[in-house]
């Protein structure tokens, strides 16, 4: 069943959704959100749904954040409309009594989308009941080419974390750096690293070099806990580049790793070194584009 | 060329290179009210944006062979509210459409029963502002039916209709189509009656339905014609597009008629009525055209771009020189 306690957070949902749309549509929306609705008009309420409650930013108090992250780590509304959360809330509200039929409508939902109603339904992933059954759409939305559909999936998002299988995972998180997300916004990142990830990152990072191309000093965050003899020299190689950020990604990959001369070569940088230890340098400040040290 | 050249109607082919036209029209902004960029190139959205290009409607229509599944319906439809506004909105270019069955193929009356069932799904969406295109093309019995059940289902709705007149037997076609369009009900001013000529434009306009001019080279109008009918008929109800598909066309028409017509001595207040502000105030009736969308798919795109957020390709730049000989 629900992987998370759907009806507590959808009361949440409801109030914040309740703050930021005016009764009309409020009283429209929940009638349509209680009832169990025929396919047809379940699909025809999704798309309907910003006419009736416009599509302004939603603003969350704290209390209502920390509810969110206490009820669903990782889950974000960050940054959204109110129809977007108003489609997610009435798909976590959609009755799951009978599988087959419950993920047949909504995946009729998807091949008839528009972009905002993918944006939508990708976020709904993490919210939706047999998390299991929404693997394959989820890697398919990955092979997307909409920059907004992507960051649904890819940041903020737990679905994938909790979910992808590792090629599908490896995925995600190459295509995000090709597409140039903020790959500090995917859920678990760090926790989800592999050899075979490093190793396709490694590869990646070479391309853009012979290609005379920047890449994000984040890519060493997955590569950093499988530095090896054969991927060290690519840390050497940024532990000597002109952009200090890039050097600041090095001491911080070589202090995430267990390989000797990766330490070895931190200790030799006993600036960055401070720095990580005093906390002023971490993937955070990398994130943020500020170089912190020098 | 310069100012002191008049230009004319030779001037600004589709494919000719000269673009000083574009200095008669700086500033000013356009809707092409009809044009299917699934047909055409990132180039031409570029020079459409270049050209002051700020927004289009996209009318479903025929894709030059006859599909021979519902899926493929279904796909096309979904691509013109998906990736095609998505890569229109690349070039800051809002993106509009119109959902219909096509009056060619809704004489294949089993794939077009099919095609009926699934069109509820699409007509709803965001940025849907009217059925179309629909209408005439053989004037057959089956075309007729599918024309009026759709446009049965825009009264339902409450969608403007863009109605596509046929090629041959226009005049006719012409005003049939609108008979019908009265037997069931519609409101003329929510009825936009496509590639009209000399010969049908007063007959619309007096019957109170919109009347709007393709401008495409051979077939349709030119646009030294078109310069003509608004100084003749004005500006009410009237609107241009390009019409611009998989055929010789031209997706520069409406700003390229717009130099021709100030060209020939037309008010900039005139100009703007027939190639930016009728085509609003007709499909707006649909509620999905808000002109402050104009300028905010032109930031949104731009950050976008310039924070590589939503670029296709890491590093992809948002320009490329064409005169460059580098590809970097």
């Amino acid at each position: 069943m629900f992987s998370y306690p759907v009806k507590e957070l959808s009361v949440i949902v409801s109030t914040i959704i309740k703050q930021h749309i005016n009764d009309a549509a409020w009283n429209w929306l929940q009638e349509k959100v209680v009832q169990n609705l025929p396919v047809a008009q379940f699909n025809a309420v999704f798309a309907m749904i910003p006419r009736k409650t416009g599509k302004s930013p939603v603003e969350l108090t704290d209390i209502q954040r920390t509810e969110v992250q206490r009820l669903y780590p990782g889950l974000s509304f960050e940054g959204w409309s109110v129809d977007r959360l108003s489609r997610v809330w009435l798909l976590m509200n959609r009755d799951s009594t009978a599988e087959d039929q419950y993920v047949a409508a909504i995946e009729n939902l998807f091949l008839a989308a528009d972009m905002n109603e993918l944006v939508a339904l990708y976020s709904a992933l993490p919210l939706l009941d047999y998390p299991s059954r929404w693997k394959a759409r989820c890697a398919e939305g990955i092979r997307s080419n909409i920059g907004d559909v992507l960051t649904a999936i890819m940041c903020d998002n737990p679905y994938p974390a909790a979910c992808l299988d590792e090629p599908a995972w490896n995925q995600l998180v190459m295509k995000a750096f090709f597409t140039d997300k903020p790959v500090d916004r995917i859920y678990r990142l760090d926790q989800r690293a592999n050899a075979e990830l490093a190793k396709i990152l490694s590869d990646y990072a070479h391309e853009r070099w012979a290609a005379g191309r920047r890449m994000n000093p984040q890519l060493w965050r997955c590569v950093a806990k499988f530095i090896d003899e054969k991927n060290f020299a690519d840390i050497q190689r940024i532990g000597s580049s002109s952009d200090l950020l890039e050097r600041e990604a090095a001491a911080l990959a070589c202090n995430d790793s267990h390989y000797p001369p990766a330490k070895e070569w931190l200790s030799r940088h006993a600036e960055l070194k401070t720095a990580i230890d005093n906390r002023t340098l971490s993937w955070s400040t990398i994130a943020a584009g500020r170089a912190v040290t020098g | 060329m310069c100012c002191s050249h008049n230009i004319t109607e030779k001037d600004i082919q589709p494919g000719r290179q000269d673009s000083s036209y574009l200095e008669k029209i700086k500033g000013m902004q356009f809707f092409d009210p009809h044009v299917h960029m699934t047909s055409r190139t990132t180039d031409d959205y570029q020079a459409m944006a270049d050209a002051g290009v700020v927004a289009l409607i996209e009318p479903a229509f025929w894709l030059g062979q006859p599909r021979t599944g519902v899926d493929t319906f279904r796909d096309y439809y979904s691509s013109l509210i998906g990736w095609e506004r998505f890569r229109s909105s690349q070039f800051g270019i809002k993106h509009y459409c119109t959902i219909g069955l096509n009056s060619r193929e809704a004489n294949n009356e089993a794939l077009a029963e099919q095609v009926m069932e699934l069109l509820p799904l699409f007509i709803y969406k965001e940025g849907v502002v009217g059925v179309g295109e629909i209408g005439f093309d053989d004037q057959t019995a089956a075309e007729e039916k599918y024309y009026r059940l759709q446009l049965e289902l825009a009264k339902e709705a409450g969608l403007p209709v863009q109605i596509h007149t046929p090629h041959r037997d226009k005049k006719r076609g012409t005003t049939r189509s609108m008979d019908i369009a009265t037997e069931q009900g519609l409101d003329p001013y929510m009825v936009i009656v496509d590639h009209n000529n000399e010969e049908t434009v007063k007959e619309v306009l007096d019957r109170g339905f919109w009347a709007a001019f393709t401008i495409y080279p051979f077939t349709k109008m030119g646009n030294e014609r078109m310069a003509e009918i608004v100084k003749q008929y004005g500006t009410e109800r009237i609107m241009v597009n390009s019409a611009a598909d998989w055929g010789i066309s031209d997706p520069l028409a409406v700003p390229k008629t717009a130099a021709l017509m100030k060209a020939k001595g037309i008010s900039d207040a005139d100009i703007r009525m027939v190639t930016y502000q009728n085509a609003i105030t007709a499909f707006g009736q649909s509620g999905q055209i808000n002109e402050a969308d104009f300028a905010a798919v032109k930031e949104i795109d731009q950050s976008r771009k310039f924070s590589g957020n939503t670029v296709l390709r890491g590093g992809q730049q948002p320009r490329i020189d064409k005169n460059s000989v580098i590809i970097q």
